[in-house]
């Protein structure tokens, strides 16, 4: 009986967390439908910050940019972090552990810190702020997340398959292209797909080395925020929820739940 | 005997990323020690105008350093505290008291978060926290408080954004450990006489220690580091050791001394980060290896 009382205390609390975690959020979808333009009652439904934030430029030009760079940073991301991790596959496992902790330096060191090195080397090398020096960047601090969720792969199964297409005659390339490159797709692909997300809210490395006058999506919601209540920004922050939720589903129905990507 | 291929050229396929994380982490945090020495900016053909010291006397001259950095621990300590004490329960909620099928579905929650840009979780929260917003609006309405006063612009405004942002991370952390200590173990202890108290001391708290300090790590590091929320939240009096670093990159625009706050910010930084990993270590050998 106490024991029952304990739980449903404990449950109280989750929900309470819960709620101060996501009704933020909720109050800003509901406000993304609401007339008024200083977010104030009485509620009349509209969607007009919907239309003006997919017919005005500002914010979709800056989506445009952010989506096609994110896409080049994460396919790079994408191929250099999976060369590492077949790479990192026959190190011993001490080895391994110093590899790992070294090329996830950029994930562990505060942003800040990160993007001014590398602003200063950029600087110093005679590049400057520059679509480069951005890209550049951005790759190092998304490409740990590949290498993690890859080698995550060769964990949850053994050799056995490998050395018995070896024995049975395949040459190694075609074993490595229908027994080793198959059994890792999965960790390749949500890899990269968290790779794109983190490089698409990547705030602070843009913030430091986006060319002048270059804006990024991150960047532009800065200066919106900087200047305070803006109902398209509502709309923005409904649609990205809305994205980020639907990642989140992608990569649990891959098989990434929020265990294992805390577990990396 | 090992037939694969990775045997014989695996090491090659380190080459690219050792060069490349060699040139964009290592050296540039490494440089940041020379940068610190920089007499102002660089000259824009990357060359340097001279070397002077006064960078770190002028850190270490004035109390300005010394307050913000202290204050920036300060305020990482305490979001790292608040953030522990609300996602212990809740994590333990999510392994052990609520049923399988609701389980997935709230760990994925807790991960949405983590994929949605940070800015448009601190203006959530900047719409909730303005006056006459939802929050004061509820205060006026329960008689708590004047719905047109606010705490935004202030340090508790500041905190309390932290908190929002970095919450899941330890919410995730600690499901992670706790999820795996097996309900036997704990029925056990129960069974054999021990309370609440003394299961949870005993038991629960040793085997989720390794979740609980990469937790600690994953929230004390940027929140301590951060720049962004001072700014938009912080007002006058909530600015942090992260403001000032941003604000000789982005207005001063005396990257020496920029360089030199950046490179003594990382050192303190380091020194936490190992002593968290000794604990760490210490913790898991503890355990024998378990969860």
């Amino acid at each position: 009986m106490k024991d029952k009382a304990f739980n449903r205390a404990i449950l109280i609390w989750t929900g309470l967390v819960y709620a101060f975690l996501f009704l933020p959020i909720a109050v800003i979808v509901f406000m993304s439908f609401n007339a008024n333009k200083y977010g104030a009652l009485p509620y009349a439904f509209t969607t007009r910050w919907y239309v003006k934030l997919f017919t005005e430029d500002g914010l979709l030009a800056a989506a445009g940019l952010s989506f096609g760079f994110s896409l080049a940073a994460a396919f790079t991301a994408m191929i250099l972090g999976t060369v590492t991790a077949l790479g990192m596959r026959p190190l011993t496992p001490s080895w391994r552990g110093r590899y790992r902790r070294f090329i996830s330096l950029p994930v562990v060191i505060p942003w800040l810190v990160q993007a001014t090195s590398i602003l200063m080397i950029l600087n110093f090398i005679g590049w400057g702020r520059s679509y480069i020096g951005m890209f550049l960047g951005n790759t190092a601090v998304i490409t740990p997340y590949v290498v993690m969720l890859t080698l995550g792969r060769f964990s949850d199964a053994d050799d056995n398959t490998e050395n018995a297409a070896r024995t049975l005659g395949a040459r190694p390339v075609r074993v490595f292209f229908d027994v080793t490159l198959p059994k890792l797709v999965p960790g390749i692909l949500s890899g990269a797909l968290m790779a794109f997300i983190m490089c698409f809210n990547s705030f602070c490395i843009q913030y430091y080395l986006a060319p002048f006058g270059v804006r990024t999506l991150p960047i532009e919601i800065f200066t919106l925020v900087r200047s305070g209540y803006t109902p398209d920004m509502n709309a923005l922050a409904a649609v990205m929820a809305l994205a980020a939720a639907g990642v989140a589903l992608l990569l649990n129905k891959m098989g990434y739940s929020g265990k294992k990507l805390m577990n990396m | 005997m090992n037939f694969s291929l990775r045997t014989k050229k695996g090491h090659c396929l380190l080459l690219p990323s050792a060069a490349f994380f060699f040139c964009l982490s290592l050296i540039p945090l490494s440089m940041l020690v020379v940068f610190s020495f920089l007499d102002g900016n660089l000259n824009s053909d990357g060359s340097f105008p001279g070397f002077t010291a006064a960078n770190y006397v002028r850190m270490f001259s004035k109390t300005m350093f010394a307050r913000l950095m202290g204050r920036s621990l300060l305020i990482g300590l305490t979001v790292t505290l608040i953030c522990v004490a609300l996602a212990y329960p809740t994590a333990w909620g999510i392994a052990k008291v609520v049923r399988e099928k609701n389980r997935n579905m709230l760990v994925m929650l807790a991960i949405v978060p983590f994929f949605t840009s940070q800015l448009l979780l601190i203006y959530a929260m900047m719409v909730i926290l303005q006056s006459r917003g939802f929050l004061m609006s509820l205060m006026g309405w329960l008689g708590a408080a004047d719905p047109s006063g606010s705490i935004l612009y202030s340090l508790p405004a500041v905190v309390v954004v932290l908190v929002y942002e970095y919450l899941p991370y330890m919410i995730l952390c600690l499901y992670a450990s706790l999820e795996g200590i097996p309900d036997d173990l704990v029925q056990a202890s129960r069974a054999m006489g021990a309370g609440r108290l003394e299961t949870f001391v005993n038991i629960i708290l040793p085997l989720s220690m390794p979740g609980l300090l990469s937790g600690i790590m994953l929230v004390l590091i940027p929140a301590t580091g951060s720049f962004v929320e001072p700014g938009l939240v912080g007002g006058s009096g909530g600015m942090m050791i992260g403001s000032l670093i941003n604000s000789q990159f982005n207005t001063v625009l005396d990257m020496g001394y920029g360089s030199a706050l950046s490179f003594v910010f990382l050192v303190c930084l380091s020194l936490i980060m190992f002593m968290i990993r000794a604990l760490s270590v210490k913790a898991n050998r503890a355990i024998g290896g378990m969860a």
